[in-house]
């Protein structure tokens, strides 16, 4: 059984990486490129909704790791390499200074807080226009370079997003299986047990949401490479609710869940790509039908399905 | 220059009053059912919506046409209170969720019937009454005189009739209400009823000095959301203070500097009041 899995594993993982060298159809590359991203930025959504505190400003930190990128390469000259990096340490960064101060409030207050918060950096980006280029935003971001090869082919791009994806996937993986998964959870249901334990909550709280928002800036840093500009409307609240949405489709539970979201959720609107009204409208009610009937989301669903054909 | 202040105070007012209307019915459906509903400004477009059919397409006297605009968005509300919401009624998380989905469906659902253009509606009054010096276009007037005539109505309501002292009991306590034989699914159902058709009689009241489009809730809004949190989510009188307040710094801040500064100045004010007065600046912290 254990060896069959690890076949398996070994199997998806080749068929992963070689996929688009066999399939050369650009159009098929750039969803799964799309997949991938928003895969890592679900992912970081997760660690909030693992402790309980949805946030709305992870489109405003995707953005700021974006516009980190763009800027450190463009106006000071560094290569993509410092740009991306930059990208993530500043997601990071940004959420261990305003951490302490938000995650001290809680539920609806803090996702209240947190859509605030991302208004105001959209309005900075859009307002402070000599640094940010305003509404327009940012155009001709260099593209990804890696050792000075420049990563035009999107194939290339697509490995990179795939190698972020995994990276973010096997990270939390380990850490849920971890004594700091279990804290955790105990974060989210009984915080004065974990206190009565000795944990200090607030410093896990804050630990969660810096790991949150380093890996929303690095998906930022990508986004700005692969698609060559960066604008404001890309980073409003929507975009965290896009993030919750793959969230609840595809399960919370587990971060097998979040990619199953991502898998599903991301090339839907693509087959509604002639009418944009009706994906929209489809997107939607996916999401009521999913929250009253299917609450633990796909995974759930498989899990349970699973779980009653062991039972007989 | 004194003139100009108390122009400048007057359109505050006005606009003052419309958020008014819609952050009373938020706060009152936060307050009841413990759900914070991002869709409210789909509630208000689908009053401007109501009032552009049954006004300017059907030809039906204006009046009317905003009372009968109210009652559809009342009914409309109810129906999805009915189906999708009263299972998540104290589930805080979920249930923004799910009115976020629901906001998405009736947006996209309105700009697939109505198309994603701006639509206007003919103006029920014209012309400019002059008070002692100050001009007040006739029909934000007359958005102002209804809005206080139902604002008053709904205080009265609440206030002395029965229905509306066992709101504020569950508001207050739904397990005590219960026991007193008030029964808290029909205060839900009530509840949403009312708030939506505030926010569809705010919506069906700008139609005419706005334009209708099947985006024009996303504005109104996120005005609701920084009134509630200013005067404190849950609590009325903390949202008529709160709307006034935003209504005339707002008119002054885009006066004299611009509106984008001016909501700059609104967010990172929520963004001060969440820290450090939860409660907001009327509510007891408890």
């Amino acid at each position: 059984m254990n060896t069959w899995k690890i076949l398996a594993g070994l199997v998806l993982a080749v068929g992963l990486v070689v996929w688009p060298f066999v399939i050369e159809n650009r159009f098929l590359i750039h969803i799964g490129t799309m997949v991938c991203m928003y895969a890592l930025l679900a992912l970081s959504m997760n660690l909030m909704l693992r402790i309980g505190q949805l946030s709305l400003a992870h489109g405003a930190l995707m953005g700021i790791g974006a516009y980190t990128s763009a800027l450190v390469m463009m106006s000071l000259g560094f290569p993509f390499v410092v740009g991306f990096l930059l990208s993530g340490i500043v997601g990071g960064l940004v959420s261990l200074i305003i951490g302490p101060i938000l995650l001290r409030i809680r539920g609806v207050y803090f996702v209240l807080l947190t859509f605030a918060f991302g208004e105001i950096v959209l309005l900075t980006f859009i307002e402070w226009v000599d640094v940010f280029g305003g509404v327009n935003g940012i155009f001709g971001v260099p593209r990804a370079q890696i050792f000075g090869y420049v990563i035009k082919d999107r194939s290339l791009s697509y490995l990179m997003a795939l190698a972020m994806a995994a990276g973010g996937f096997f990270l939390l993986r380990a850490l849920y299986r971890s004594e700091f998964g279990a804290i955790m959870e105990t974060l989210e249901d009984d915080e004065e047990l974990a206190r009565s334990l000795g944990v200090n909550a607030m410093s896990y709280r804050l630990a969660v949401f810096v790991l949150s928002g380093a890996m929303a800036g690095f998906a930022g840093g990508f986004y700005a490479s692969y698609f060559t500009f960066v604008s404001p409307g890309e980073f409003n609240f929507w975009t965290a609710v896009n993030l919750i949405v793959i969230n609840v489709l595809g399960g919370i539970a587990s971060p097998v869940g979040v990619i199953l979201g991502a898998l599903i959720l991301v090339p839907l609107p693509e087959l509604f790509r002639d009418a944009v009204q009706y994906q929209v409208l489809f997107y939607g009610l996916a999401l009521i039908v999913f929250l009253k009937f299917m609450p633990d989301g796909l995974y759930g669903l498989i899990r349970k399905m699973r779980g009653k054909r062991n039972d007989r | 220059m004194s003139q100009l202040l108390i122009q400048i105070l007057m359109n505050g007012l006005m606009m003052g009053l419309v958020y008014i209307m819609m952050a009373l019915g938020f706060t009152l459906i936060f307050g009841i059912m413990r759900i914070v509903n991002f869709a409210h400004g789909e509630f208000y477009m689908l009053g401007a919506m109501a009032v552009m059919l049954l006004f300017s397409t059907l030809g039906i006297n204006y009046f009317i046409a905003v009372l009968v605009a109210a009652l559809m968005v009342a009914v409309v509300g109810m129906v999805i209170e009915r189906l999708l919401l009263r299972q998540f009624v104290g589930r805080e998380l979920n249930g923004m969720i799910m009115t976020l989905a629901i906001a998405i469906t009736l947006k996209a659902g309105a700009t697939i019937i109505f198309g994603p253009q701006e639509m206007s509606i003919p103006r029920p009054v014209s012309g400019v009454t002059n008070i002692a010096g100050i001009l007040i276009p006739n029909d934000r007037m007359l958005v102002g005189a209804i809005a206080i005539a139902i604002l008053v109505l709904f205080y009265f309501f609440l206030r002395y009739a029965r229905a509306g002292l066992a709101m504020r009991a569950v508001a207050q306590d739904w397990e005590a209400a219960a026991l007193q034989g008030i029964r808290p699914q029909r205060i839900y159902l009530m509840s949403f009823g009312i708030g939506c058709a505030m926010a569809g009689l705010a919506g069906a009241l700008m139609a005419p000095i706005f334009t209708v489009s099947p985006f024009i809730g996303d504005v109104p809004m996120l005005k609701a959301f920084i009134v509630v949190i200013l005067g404190g989510l849950g609590s009325l009188p903390g949202a008529v203070v709160g709307g006034l307040l935003l209504g005339v710094v707002e008119a002054g801040v885009a006066t004299f500097i611009n509106t984008t500064v001016a909501t700059m100045i609104s967010f990172a004010l929520v963004v001060v009041i969440l820290l450090f007065r939860p409660a907001g600046l009327m509510g007891q912290s408890r």
